[in-house]
């Protein structure tokens, strides 16, 4: 049994194994049996083994595979480890604050960063809108430019040093300026924070010989002394542009370039709802430049700004021919008895029919009309209008609960001559630029850069380098208006929070941070806190109490942040009585010679040219001459004949102070003899997007003469050559017949007066031939309809409320990454903006008549970009959507050659690394891309979608919450920034909604009905309120 | 001069044996290419690398090198491939509808018109493959099988362009090579180069001059000149659609596909006289391709020619007629708007001047025949930018116009495509017989037997 045993257990290879035969004993301890391994020579053998080999065959495959993949190292992804208590990845956080203008902001954050800036609803003045450069400030968060750390100029190169380093010095520096009892000369734009003005005054209090200089390029002081002199106080009344019938502008852009056109336009455009077509306002537009405010106006007169003031008295002349002015206003009947309202039509070549409407309706007005008179007027112009004003009760339309609130006044031109002085004469020690750049903004006369050399310590508080800093000793870079905290107050009844929502990006300070540092120098962990602190501190003590709010003060502090503001009760303010010998102060008006009138106005984009660096703004045409990146001096088509100038005629323009080459726009309606020049542009210093875009106007300006923006008896030399501006819509003569009113004729432009509506509410679509349904209403096919059966989405856009602000191009431009092209390639006809603003002239090129129509992709039911795509790259979606996938298109372009509307956009390059003054591809500006939206490259068509980022949002919320999407609440990036409301968006299978309810509207068409694309852009025919019969 | 009607005229000159049409014919291959071969040569090629350049900079930049801009989508890059689709058109026609017509003059030419056509086809196709934003993906336009799912939009007249364009050349490229079997298999027997040899015999396929060869090759070359007959119409009228099915004024056109047809016979018949101008004078073919031959093509100039006037014509008539506002405007617009001088080049070229064919003395002198066909080509390159540009600049709506100017890169690229042709062509003269020599002798007198004796050397 135990030999059996261990046979079985004994394996064998063969019999000798099994015998256990002692020779096979032995040749089992070899390894290969005898003879095998003769042949096996190591050093004849391939040095590479098979396993080797097919690795490397296999590696080098590899390798190859990877390397003709794009694959791009990404970075390191690194999931939170513990998840931020308001940070949901995926989802947006919204946070209330201010923008250092006054607005308040409602700020879009996604995982930590800002990505949009919009208007916070619940602010009683923005009611969620914001101006342009608010909405573009994104940009201007993550410009690559900013100053990175504080930089000291040492003979002549900058280098960059530390905090502690710069404090302590000017900390030294201002204490020995009082000790010499030298100025510290602290420059600065109005101050609008209660908070920055308390530190200020405290500034002033530890440095005594601190004198602040106020100033901005753009201002009303004209307007403000004139009613010093009329009412003997303050002007400081917002206007209630909702309550006045007539409302008669004098060369001024309420709608367009005014500081507070947000809130104008919103007034403004309540009087335009077309439920209501009785309550319409009529809006006398009376300029020399072509505006906004003129294009929107229902009448505009056309007069040369140096004639307003003649125009003026000769209308109060003939008020009290005709009775209108009660007898307490005798006084002045013989100051205006020379002015005859038919001899300066005569005189001035003006409208006589027009002039005639108006003097009617405000004869037959009483108490309804107001008038109001733009910063370019001099002041005894501006005492000519409170006058007028008086006559026709539109005093009352001044807003007497609420009144403006100015912490600073503005320096006059004096105070400047003797800082300048002083400068000259070293009794300055130290100079701050409190965030501000006055060797670019003041006047040539005051040689202020050159003065600024014989001051000791110059120093410059700025986010990017410009003129200013550029001449000074230290650049202490300053935080953007999402990185810091403060409060302001614009308005009597309310004050608004500023908080930051995201930490400084660099080494950069708050500017009263830095101030406040150099109060009372602290260490360096102290710092980050100190003026948080000083704002809490203060709001505690001052507004906390005024309030007497019964919570206690933190659950008030956070309130306040949350909804980014607080109300104060309103203040009732006497209305003022005018002194009626003020007109006294009018100086007789010395007849101007046959010489050319300059006017120099602002903008909407770049304002005094702080914000030049901003691409989205600097690329944002003009809303009248739709000129992008560049100003120019704009001429009547008459007085350009006269000169024999052309469109891109370089002029050389000549005041007493100096002389400026810049080229000529031929704009039709302008007044004759006059000359318009944009202010803001010509930065030299100011970064690689805004150096050297346009001419500086303020090379013009004079310290001398009535207004900083008129001066007349200039002269204009044709210089010879060339300069190419860069519009987004060519420019046509409008008295060639070849392509006159062709906007009328093809029903792209539909107008009519509110007159005819109430007489004829149908008269829009009478005449109509183009008409596609059939007996049962439905639009005609040979084809059977897609049906929309959930949701189908469409707009409509108010012609009557749309003032043509252009901030629906700027919201655009954030919210879908839209990129900027520079300028050449504006030049060649490929700006990149979905939405646009098309402007139309009607009418002679003396008096034309504008016409305004924002216009995007209609997604069109029988889209004809759709079929002809040859990769199906952009479809229909079941909601009616016309959709871009940008992944399959190759580029062909033939949707956008077969676009009527001609909306969609190609990217000829890759815009976003190509341009040297482009969109710039650093690290830094891709912060600013909203996560939600791709960023196309080169080669792709793309178009607008209506936001369907936002649509999808809403609908994955819908899910969420388990309700049925019916599509309300979502609104597109366009329709949220719309200061008028003009554009309704909405489920059009939803009968309740706002816009299935305008799409019936009588008012309602469609652009190139004839083609039955049908359109799901409803636009509502603009309605002018002029007389009919009369004009 | 008085002309024997009884007879018809000798398609081939002079007095010809057929030994000495294969000596003619096979002489620019046997021969080392001279200095004047090079220069010209040298010359096409250098305008093929400009063009190469210009193409670079277009793949690494992107469009954007060229002029093109929003409402002008398509520039020169549409243009060129009309107009080389149109060069190609005589080709065929030759070949094919000639044959099926026995037009026996065409012997002579019908070799060269069939190369010049995939030449011409080649050139073209490489814009609407290459003229897209991201030409890598050029592929897509083709329908095939792929893991995304994804197939093409057969809606899209440019993927009906992508099938046209390539059936032409597919069935073009086999109805030139059979053509050229026998030729090969007459150049095997010539050759005394062993490796010219060698290629000769591969190409000829084993063409051995049987009457079985020939039965089934005749068979063939007329089943194929049946396939190519409608390809010839059908090429240009789907080119066509790339416009005539969009919506834009101007395109929108019924007209459209005759129109072009006629145009580009009328293009493809000026080129191929021109180019045969000189490849009769060089290779001292003036006996086979005779005046007469030349004066043929003229005259089918002229015919064409007066097709698209009428055409021109008619659209304006028909523009009138429709009662369309915007599409009346798109043609007082060509005539009269920003891009009427380009307008009026083109009617002069293409209407005025080949009228002078009318007189029979410029008909048959090479010099200006030779002139008026460059005018001609000239014309109807500017007819297409005429239509493609013109009618895009200015649409629908009045606030979107541009106009449309060429950069330097779309120059070099219009430069670069010629190269890219005449370096094909002149590489052709020097590798293939340009004339038929199995066609050629079978039209010569002692070809065609007789009861008179006629012929000499039987």
């Amino acid at each position: 049994m135990s030999k059996n045993k261990t046979t079985l257990n004994k394996q064998w290879i063969s019999l000798e194994d099994f015998e256990n035969s002692s020779k096979f004993n032995e040749q089992k301890k070899k390894e290969f049996f005898d003879g095998v391994t003769d042949d096996f020579e190591l050093s004849t053998l391939a040095p590479l083994s098979r396993r080797k080999f097919l690795a490397l065959v296999s590696a080098s495959a590899a390798l190859a595979a990877t390397a003709c993949t794009d694959y791009k190292d990404k970075g390191e992804i690194i999931p939170y480890n513990k998840k931020p208590e308001d940070i949901t990845i995926g989802k947006a956080n919204y946070y209330a604050s201010t923008f250092n203008d006054g607005s308040g902001i409602l700020v879009k954050t996604r995982e930590g960063r800002p990505i949009k800036i919009d208007g916070n609803p619940e602010h009683p003045i923005n009611r969620g809108k914001v101006p342009n450069y608010v909405q573009a400030a994104i940009l201007d968060l993550y410009d690559p430019e900013r100053i990175k750390k504080p930089l000291q100029v040492k003979e002549g190169e900058k280098r960059e040093t530390q905090w502690e380093e710069v404090d302590k010095f000017i900390v030294d520096n201002l204490k020995n300026a009082v000790n010499q009892a030298k100025e510290i000369a602290f420059v600065s734009h109005p101050i609008k924070s209660p908070t920055t003005f308390k530190l200020i005054q405290d500034f002033q209090q530890k440095y005594p010989t601190t004198k602040l200089y106020i100033y901005d390029l753009i201002d009303d002081q004209n307007r403000k002394i004139a009613w010093k002199k009329c009412y003997g106080e303050d002007f400081k009344y917002p206007i209630k542009w909702n309550e006045p019938d007539i409302i008669i502008t004098l060369e001024a852009d309420i709608l367009g370039s005014d500081n507070n056109a947000i809130e104008n336009i919103r007034l403004f455009s309540q009087r335009r709802d077309i439920n209501n077509p009785k309550y319409f306002n009529k809006l006398y537009a009376i300029e020399g430049n072509f505006t906004l405010t003129g294009a929107n106006s229902d009448i505009r007169i056309r007069i040369n700004p140096a004639h307003t003031l003649e125009f003026v008295l000769a209308i109060i002349n003939e008020l009290f021919k005709k009775n209108k002015v009660s007898d307490n206003w005798f006084a002045i009947k013989d100051k205006v008895k020379n002015y005859n309202l038919d001899e300066v039509i005569k005189k001035y070549d003006l409208s006589a029919a027009k002039i005639d409407e108006l003097i009617n309706d405000i004869m037959n007005n009483n108490n309804k009309c107001f008038l109001y008179g733009g910063n370019a007027l001099t002041v005894d112009t501006h005492i000519a209008i409170n006058i007028l004003n008086e006559i026709i009760g539109g005093i009352k339309f001044y807003n007497f609960d609420d009144i403006n609130i100015s912490f600073t006044e503005y320096s006059s031109h004096e105070e400047l001559k003797a800082l300048v002085k002083k400068m000259q004469m070293n009794e300055v020690a130290v100079v701050i630029h409190f965030d501000t750049n006055p060797v670019f903004h003041f006047m040539p006369e005051l040689n202020y850069g050159k003065s600024l050399e014989n001051v000791p310590l110059k120093i410059s508080m700025t986010d990017l380098a410009n003129e200013t800093s550029q001449l000074c000793d230290y650049v202490l870079p300053i935080n953007h208006s999402l990185e810091s905290w403060n409060d302001f107050q614009i308005r009597s009844s309310l004050i608004s929070l500023q908080q930051p929502v995201i930490s400084p990006l660099y080494d950069n300070r708050q500017k009263e941070l830095i101030l406040l540092n150099w109060i009372s120098l602290q260490t360096s962990d102290k710092i980050f806190d100190l003026y948080h602190k000083y704002l809490q501190l203060r709001w505690e003590n001052e507004v906390y109490r005024q309030i007497n709010s019964k919570t206690d003060f933190k659950d008030f502090w956070y309130t306040a942040l949350h909804d980014g503001f607080i109300e104060f009760a309103t203040l009732k303010t006497e209305k003022p009585s005018i002194r009626l010998d003020s007109i006294n102060e009018i100086k007789t008006i010395v007849e101007t010679k046959e010489e050319f009138t300059l006017l120099l106005c602002d903008n909407i984009t770049i304002k005094d040219g702080r914000y030049s660096n901003n691409g989205w703004l600097q690329e944002l045409p003009d809303p009248i001459s739709k000129i992008t990146w560049d100003n120019y001096a704009s001429i009547s088509p008459n007085s350009a004949k006269k000169l024999g100038l052309k469109n891109n005629d370089m002029i050389e323009i000549q005041t007493k102070s100096g002389n400026l080459s810049i080229p000529v726009l031929i704009q039709p309606g302008l007044a004759e003899m006059l000359v318009c020049v944009k202010l803001g542009y010509g930065r030299t210093f100011a970064g690689t997007i805004g150096s050297n875009n346009g001419f500086n106007a303020i090379k013009l300006m004079s310290l001398e003469g009535q207004s900083k923006f008129l001066y007349q008896n200039i002269s204009i030399n044709k210089t010879g050559e060339v300069y190419k501006l860069a519009t987004t819509q060519e420019h046509h003569a409008l008295d060639d017949e070849f392509v006159k009113d062709k906007h009328l004729e093809r029903g792209i432009i539909k107008e009519g007066t509110v007159q005819q509506y109430i007489e004829e509410p149908e008269f829009l679509h009478h005449g109509a031939h183009h008409s596609f349904s059939g007996p049962d209403g439905k639009p005609l096919s040979i084809t059977k309809d897609f049906e929309y059966e959930e949701v189908k989405w469409g707009m409509a856009i108010d012609l009557n409320k749309c003032v043509g602000c252009s901030l629906c191009i700027t919201a655009c431009n954030v919210e879908n990454n839209v990129p900027v092209v520079g300028r050449d390639q504006v030049i060649r006809g490929r700006e990149m903006q979905w939405i646009r603003v098309d402007r139309y002239y009607t009418g002679t090129p003396d008096e034309p008549i504008a016409s305004l129509q924002p216009m995007l992709c209609q997604h069109c039911d029988n889209a004809p970009c759709e079929n002809v795509c040859p990769v199906v790259a952009t479809t229909h979606s079941p909601d009616g959507l016309n959709q871009m996938i940008y992944n399959r298109c190759v580029g062909t372009r033939y949707c956008a050659n077969n676009c009527p509307y001609k909306v969609r956009r190609f990217n000829f390059y890759d815009y976003r690394d190509f341009f040297a003054n482009g969109f710039y591809y650093k690290d830094s500006l891709k912060l600013a891309h909203n996560p939600e939206v791709t960023v196309r490259s080169r080669g792709v068509m793309e178009k607008c979608t209506f936001c369907i980022q936002r649509i999808m949002d809403a609908r994955q919320e819908a899910k969420i919450q388990g309700q049925n999407f019916d599509g309300r609440n979502v609104k597109t990036a366009c329709q949220e920034a719309c200061p008028a409301e003009a554009i309704v968006f909405g489920n059009l299978n939803d009968p309740e909604s706002e816009i299935s309810k305008i799409r019936k509207h009588n008012l309602g068409y469609h652009i190139l009905e004839l083609l039955n694309v049908r359109p799901n852009v409803t636009y509502i025919a603009k309605l002018r309120n002029i007389n009919t019969e009369d004009a | 001069m008085a002309v024997d009607y009884t007879q018809e005229a000798p398609v081939i000159e002079g007095n010809y044996s057929f030994r000495d049409i294969s000596d003619i014919i096979s002489k620019p291959m046997e021969t080392i290419p001279d200095k004047k071969y090079f220069i010209a040569l040298g010359i096409s090629l250098s305008m093929f690398g400009v063009g190469i350049l210009c193409w670079i900079l277009t793949f690494v930049y992107g469009v954007g090198k060229w002029g093109n801009n929003v409402p002008v989508g398509w520039g020169f890059d549409i243009t060129n491939f009309v107009f080389w689709i149109g060069i190609g058109h005589a080709g065929t026609l030759i070949s094919a509808i000639l044959f099926l017509f026995r037009q026996r003059w065409r012997t002579g030419i019908a070799r060269f018109a069939e190369a010049m056509t995939i030449f011409a086809v080649i050139n073209a196709a490489l814009f609407p493959l290459f003229h897209v934003g991201r030409p890598w993906l050029g592929y897509w336009l083709f329908p095939y099988p792929n893991n995304y799912k994804l197939w093409v939009n057969f809606t899209s007249p440019l993927l009906w362009d992508v099938f046209a364009v390539s059936t032409y050349f597919i069935v073009s490229l086999i109805f030139w090579y059979i053509g050229l079997i026998p030729d090969f298999a007459s150049l095997r027997e010539r050759t005394k180069n062993k490796i010219k040899k060698v290629i000769y015999s591969i190409f000829s396929l084993g063409w051995r001059f049987s009457h079985r060869h020939w039965h089934n090759y005749e068979m063939i070359y007329l089943i194929l000149a049946g396939f190519a007959t409608p390809l010839v119409l059908s090429v240009h009228t789907i080119v066509s659609f790339d416009f005539a099915v969009s919506i834009i004024p101007g395109w929108h056109t019924t007209i459209f596909p005759p129109y072009f047809v006629a145009g580009a016979v009328f293009s493809g018949f000026a080129m191929v006289q021109n180019v045969l101008i000189f490849i009769r004078k060089i290779f001292n073919m003036e006996d086979i391709i005779t005046i007469d031959t030349l004066e043929k093509m003229n005259k089918i100039i002229i015919v064409t020619g007066t097709m698209v006037g009428y055409a021109y014509g008619m659209e304006f008539f028909i523009a009138w007629y429709s009662g369309n506002p915007p599409e009346q405007f798109a043609f007082l617009n060509r005539a009269f708007g920003d891009y009427a001088w380009a307008y009026w080049i083109m009617v002069t070229c293409n209407v005025v001047f080949p009228q002078l064919f009318w007189i029979r003395k410029i008909r048959r002198n090479i010099i200006i025949m030779f002139i008026i066909g460059v005018i001609v080509n000239i014309g109807m390159w500017f007819e297409r930018f005429v239509i493609v540009v013109t009618s895009l600049s200015r649409d629908f709506l009045p606030s979107s116009w541009d106009y449309f100017k060429p950069t330097l890169v779309d120059i070099g690229i219009l430069l670069g495509s010629f190269g890219f042709f005449f370096t094909l062509i002149i590489l052709f003269t020097k590798t293939l017989p340009v004339v038929s020599i199995a066609e050629v002798k079978a039209v010569l007198k002692q070809a065609q037997p007789s009861h008179h004796g006629e012929a000499q050397n039987g």
